[in-house]
């Protein structure tokens, strides 16, 4: 076992970025999420998979506060970042969501110019004292959404002017600009045709050198493709976490079989 | 894994691979037994049947190559769906080569049936091969019934396939010691008791692939080892 991403995985997987204790979630009387454990890794690419309304979403939505925005929506348990309650009363949620950035399934540029959408969470947190620390900033959340090249000519142009899988690189740059430590992904390629999704895997995999990625998809072949941990939810239950090569290839538990091989489980 | 997939022409598909294998291990375990049956009763025919029905064999394997080929592409299998459609290669390769084996017997069986009889090994010969004959049967079974306990028990039975070896190893160098009219029959005989010998370990590499199929993992531990001849200088 002397593969070379298996060495680079080792590697990574020392520091515990989320930790995440008895969490539950409900929606109203709905129980969405059932006591999940699960500590995520920093600089590892997380997935996230079960069939729909397994509770994946709600509960990577549970990481950066967006449930507190859905008034049924109730979150009980622990959820730490680099060890502090992120669920405290002190804790601003605008603040969170500066560290721990989101990328939505449909690419959502607001509707500005590419510059703008980039620089829009830099300015509202001060990250630059003035116009050339700003295009900094800007280039450089651009370049690491790979998108640089293909809108540097134009960054005065709508941001909603470009392609699908354009778009989604734009909102990931977006995300990125505020320089997060984790970064949620949810289905972020569902809108995406396969060559963009290539792209936005691509760039997934470069994020990783600098962050923790959690990732919710649909797709078994990309959370295999992507990640190096893979969580499976059923029924709201955390079913199985392990190494995504470990789960794929022999998972433990009959229901994460049943669901990864497409039989009726 | 005896639920179906939601795709029904995904669990057809992996169906079909796995006949074609099971068929092509018939089909070897006949190979086995008439190429031995060949040799001893230095049956000229008999040993023609099994060299042609080596081509069937190996036509067989190479379906199975590329309808593995085409479900890997196509369906992607993970897990245990990966699991058969790898071991089915590995079977079939194992089978093609246990084939090929069989149609040494045969070949050697020719060159036999000119020589002057040295008849005192046939029935350990005939014995012997019936024996991995009986390992396949019991491996392919197992390969079908998802039988880890009965590969298991194959993989431990290759140790009297060695000990039948090294019992003749030592039969055919007294014969040549007696008399050097024998050396050029039992040096055909050697080889053909080491052909099955050799046919012995690949079908316990094919029980450590059955094992794999079931439980996701290779047996790791070690297992009984007899093959003494590297060792017997015939100077006693």
């Amino acid at each position: 076992m002397n593969d070379m991403r298996l060495i680079e995985r080792a590697v990574d997987m020392d520091d515990i970025k989320i930790s995440a204790r008895d969490v539950q979630v409900y929606y109203g009387d709905n129980h969405a999420i059932k006591d999940v454990n699960v500590d995520i890794q920093d600089k590892t690419v997380t997935a996230f998979i079960g069939p729909s309304g397994c509770g994946k979403s709600t509960f990577l939505r549970c990481l950066n506060r967006m449930n507190d925005t859905i008034d049924i929506c109730r979150v009980e348990g622990d959820i730490h970042l680099d060890g502090e309650d992120i669920n405290d009363k002190r804790v601003d949620p605008v603040q969170l969501r500066a560290k721990v950035g989101m990328v939505f399934q449909k690419p959502n540029p607001f509707p500005k110019s590419i510059y703008d959408n980039v620089a829009y969470g830099p300015k509202i947190h001060g990250m630059a004292k003035n116009k050339a620390e700003l295009d900094e900033i800007v280039e450089r959340a651009l370049r690491r959404g790979a998108i640089w090249d293909e809108v540097k000519d134009r960054l005065d142009a709508p941001g909603t002017g470009l392609s699908g899988g354009q778009q989604q690189r734009l909102c990931i740059a977006r995300a990125v600009a505020t320089e997060p430590e984790v970064l949620l992904m949810d289905e972020p390629c569902s809108a995406l045709d396969p060559i963009a999704t290539a792209q936005v895997e691509e760039l997934i995999d470069e994020l990783r050198q600098n962050y923790s990625v959690v990732i919710v998809t649909h797709s078994m072949q990309q959370a295999a493709r992507v990640s190096q941990k893979t969580a499976f939810f059923h029924l709201g239950n955390l079913v199985e976490y392990d190494e995504t090569g470990k789960i794929f290839t022999n998972p433990e538990d009959e229901r994460t079989e049943s669901y990864i091989t497409g039989r009726i489980g | 894994m005896n639920q179906e997939h939601i795709s029904s022409a995904f669990d057809r598909d992996l169906e079909a691979i796995q006949a074609l294998m099971v068929k092509m291990g018939g089909l070897v375990e006949a190979a086995i037994l008439d190429g031995s049956k060949a040799v001893t009763t230095r049956d000229v025919e008999l040993a023609e049947k099994v060299r042609k029905g080596d081509k069937v064999i190996d036509d067989l394997e190479e379906r199975i190559n590329e309808e593995a080929a085409r479900t890997i592409a196509l369906r992607a299998p993970v897990s245990s769906d990966l699991r058969v459609v790898l071991s089915v290669l590995k079977l079939s390769a194992s089978l093609e080569r246990i084939g090929d084996y069989a149609r040494n017997l045969a070949k050697r069986t020719e060159v036999l049936a000119e020589l002057r009889p040295v008849s005192g090994p046939d029935k350990a010969l005939k014995r012997m091969a019936k024996e991995v004959q009986r390992m396949l049967k019991d491996t392919l079974d197992a390969y079908v019934r998802r039988d880890a306990a009965l590969a298991e028990d194959v993989r431990q039975r290759d140790e009297e396939v060695d000990e039948m070896y090294n019992a003749l190893f030592r039969e055919f160098l007294t014969f040549m010691m007696e008399d050097p009219r024998n050396i050029t029959a039992c040096m055909h005989l050697h080889f053909i008791a080491k052909n099955v010998e050799r046919m012995g370990d690949l079908v316990t590499n094919m029980a450590e692939q059955v094992i794999y199929v079931v439980t996701g993992e290779m047996p790791d531990d070690g297992r009984p080892k007899s093959d003494e001849t590297a060792f017997i200088s015939g100077e006693t």
